[in-house]
């Protein structure tokens, strides 16, 4: 076999993905086997991520609605409001809820009153 | 930016925080700015917690130093308040009131059964029963102290552990609670207000 020399092609891969982690910190933007590695935990906590999002953002809308919602009155929850929601077929989703509870409070409290008749 | 005007809870009473910073109210979920959180314009709360359950205190206060209470909470950053507690080992404060209502002829020992009334509470029998453990780290290290003897020793740690163990861990919110033994605590300058405990069973029952 003739001889071949391998070039630049494995340094034009490998800037590609320095690129990527181009402001990581220390070590994990400066060295290539390093950068390889931390670009893949990257790539894969974005993935896992993008699906806990939805998630974590549900729960936050939820305790920001229910802090809102206990200032009502004795014995009124977040279950209750959203029972009460859906047993009038009120379409508001939390994350609007959350809204308006951190915007206008006294608003919350209006739909609640209404809902719960 | 829409104005929060009051609502009709007892946050009323209470001075109102800045309204919160918008832009795209509802494309967006409201994350706090710089200015939301500063240390600097934070609620500071006192609390007394002479002859109050422990637990039923400690839960309330937690929820206010987490921030939990509010509208704007936020699980990344630290928007909650400060808050005191203090509570008085003084049994010199309960005979001045009971010889001014009785009469100068009461005795001292018509009081014995109330001098353990002026430190924070716990029901049952667990000022007897109720251990503390710590372990120093070494084999057969471990040292177990009962309620009524870590009262005498240090009382403001049975409140801090309380409290810390209904924090979040790390010792961020946990030094936004400060307890001091007596009526007095070195934080004046504050202008702290009064917590309101909405729990109606954390007063001693007599």
């Amino acid at each position: 076999m003739t001889r071949i020399k391998r070039g630049y092609i494995a340094r034009r891969r490998r800037k590609k993905i320095s690129l990527f982690a181009s402001s990581f910190r220390g070590a994990h933007s400066r060295l290539t086997r390093t950068i390889t590695q931390q670009r893949i935990r990257a790539l894969v906590s974005a993935h896992r991520d993008r699906d806990r999002k939805k998630r974590d953002f549900r729960r936050l809308w939820i305790t920001r609605i229910n802090t809102v919602i206990y200032g009502v009155g004795v014995s009124y929850s977040y279950s209750r409001l959203i029972h009460n929601l859906y047993k009038k077929q009120l379409l508001l989703n939390r994350k609007i809820l959350a809204q308006i509870a951190i915007s206008n409070r006294n608003c919350l409290y209006m739909i609640s009153n209404e809902i719960r008749k | 930016m829409i104005f929060p005007f009051p609502s009709p809870s007892p946050s009323l009473f209470l001075p109102l925080p800045l309204p919160p910073s918008f832009s795209d109210i509802w494309n967006n979920t409201w994350y706090p700015k710089a200015k939301d959180h500063i240390n600097t314009e934070k609620t500071w709360y006192v609390v007394d917690a002479t002859d109050k359950i422990l637990g039923r205190l400690a839960s309330t206060i937690a929820v206010h130093i987490h921030g939990k209470n509010l509208a704007t909470y936020t699980p990344t950053i630290d928007m909650g308040a400060f808050v005191i507690v203090f509570y008085c080992m003084n049994k010199f404060s309960l005979l001045e009131t009971c010889s001014y209502w009785y009469g100068s002829g009461f005795f001292l020992s018509n009081l014995t059964q109330y001098v353990n009334a002026e430190k924070v509470a716990a029901s049952g029998k667990k000022r007897t029963q109720k251990l503390y453990r710590r372990h120093s780290g070494r084999p057969g290290g471990m040292k177990v102290e009962t309620f009524n003897q870590l009262q005498q020793r240090i009382p403001e740690r049975i409140i801090e552990h309380a409290i810390r163990g209904m924090l979040p861990k790390g010792r961020a919110l946990f030094n936004h609670l400060k307890v001091y033994k007596g009526p007095d605590h070195p934080h004046n300058a504050q202008k702290s207000i009064e917590l309101l405990i909405r729990d109606k069973r954390v007063q001693k029952q007599r």
